[in-house]
């Protein structure tokens, strides 16, 4: 019966038998070690990673703001080179109409003296012209006078009174031919 | 294998399906999980050096060799084995660890990756050709491990909420009325104390155990409806049997190893709960 009941006891398939059992508990024993042993290196070098991860982002955010406020300056120059190309135009459109206008008044006045001067010469030569014409009308006048009448006035008092009587009645006949030299 | 083929036919002179001595299908029993023992102690409810403790030191040597060479060198830039370590690691913590004590849980982080790798490996010893068999289908190394579990629990739940506090957190339910203690604090006690893990143990026991009895079936019935030498159609029907169980075999074989890793997970996602809820108190 003892044989029977042994048999039994090693046929169950619930049975705990303890060297079973311990050799188990030496098996996690040992592999628990070795876990133990490896964690740390394997933790460190996971933390490692994640800080270099993170300082990684860290100095591309940096970077990135950098990058950011450089360009920022670069638009700014820009506008600025922009404003500055804006004004020297204006200033430059400025000039021009300055210059135009200055011109136009040189080229005015200098057209007005010229002209000025030309009416002047042209009096001027008149007067000469009418002078010279007195005289030699007169002479001629004279000339004739004396031809015609034979004689020589011998006064010259009267001489004269005479020929500016003949010129102030050629000056009334000679009215249209005198505005038409003017 | 030697196992299987002398369940299907043992004193049989042909162990096959239409054989002339009338020799019927003899199911794969019980004994696949009763080794031989190849150095017997002689003493009471023991079982000697078997087949269990072969594999069991294959085991260790496995599992403790797959951890050192995975941390091994262990740099910030991983090379392939210490990605596999990782791997299993991250799988460990974020799957099982973490969903049962959260942030807690990174201090038995070691303890929970041992259990996982561990039962994972004794587990697959099942389907490795020419050693299946499934070390956590010998019920006393489930045991080791649930009773770990067990005693870190109880440790645990001490060491937070001192004596009383541990014990009165797992046996009085907070929001019953009091008239109804005298029925839920035994209920509680069974079930916390006694049945837990029990069941811990058990429930990956049992499925490794029939998982290897069903895998040793179709090999058996393989093995028996596999006569070509019967004659005729009996031949043709006895071979397209035998390859049907084959086909079973492989079928089952790959769920298995489906069932052994989902055990391994199951029981340490178990044990983080547990110790979760301890380290939480009351429930």
């Amino acid at each position: 019966m003892p044989a029977v009941i042994v048999a039994a006891e090693q046929e169950n398939i619930l049975r705990i038998h303890w060297d079973e059992f311990t050799f188990g508990l030496i098996a996690f024993a040992v592999i628990f070690a070795v876990v133990l042993k490896m964690w740390p290196r394997m933790t460190s070098a996971l933390d490692e990673r994640a800080n270099q991860i993170e300082g990684g982002i860290e100095r591309a955010k940096k970077a990135e703001a950098e990058a950011e406020e450089i360009r920022q300056q670069y638009r700014e120059k820009l506008e600025e080179a922009h404003r500055q190309y804006a004004q020297e135009i204006d200033k430059a459109r400025e000039q021009r109409a300055a210059i135009i206008a200055e011109a136009r008044e040189e080229a005015q006045v200098e057209a007005r003296r010229i002209i000025d001067a030309a009416h002047a010469q042209i009096e001027a030569d008149r007067q000469h012209t009418l002078a010279q014409l007195r005289t030699e009308i007169g002479a001629l006048s004279t000339d004739l006078a004396t031809r015609i009448v034979g004689e020589t006035l011998s006064d010259s008092a009267a001489q004269n009174r005479v020929i500016d009587r003949f010129l102030a009645e050629l000056e009334q006949t000679g009215d249209p031919a005198q505005a038409e030299v003017r | 294998m030697r196992a299987i083929v002398a369940a299907s036919g043992e004193g049989c002179q042909d162990p096959h399906i239409f054989n002339d001595h009338g020799c019927g299908f003899e199911a794969p029993g019980t004994s696949l999980f009763f080794p031989t023992p190849w150095l017997d102690f002689g003493i009471p409810l023991t079982s000697g050096i078997t087949k269990y403790t072969l594999l069991l030191l294959i085991v260790v040597l496995l599992v403790s060799a797959f951890w050192l060479v995975t941390s091994r060198n262990a740099k910030v830039v991983p090379r392939r084995w210490q990605s596999i370590g990782e791997l299993t690691i991250a799988f460990v913590r974020d799957q099982m660890v973490r969903p049962g004590m959260g942030k807690h849980g990174d201090r038995y982080m070691p303890l929970m990756l041992t259990l996982f790798t561990f039962i994972l490996a004794m587990n697959v010893m099942g389907i490795i050709p020419g050693l299946q068999l499934p070390v956590t289908s010998n019920l006393a190394f489930p045991a080791v491990l649930s009773l770990i579990v067990y005693v870190l629990w109880n440790v645990v739940g001490i060491r937070e909420h001192g004596f009383g506090g541990h014990v009165k957190a797992k046996l009085v339910p907070s929001g019953a009325p009091m008239w109804i203690m005298p029925v839920l604090v035994p209920i509680e006690f069974i079930s916390n104390f006694v049945f837990r893990p029990v069941t811990h143990a058990v429930r990956l026991f049992a499925t490794m155990f029939a998982g290897h009895m069903l895998l040793a079936v179709f090999a058996a019935a393989g093995f028996y409806l596999f006569n070509p030498d019967a004659g005729g159609i009996l031949s043709v029907v006895s071979v397209g049997y035998s390859g049907m169980a084959l086909v079973g075999f492989l079928v089952f074989t790959a769920f298995e190893l489906f069932i052994m890793g989902l055990q391994a997970y199951v029981f340490v996602l178990l044990a983080s709960f547990y110790i979760g809820e301890a380290i939480e108190g009351a429930h």
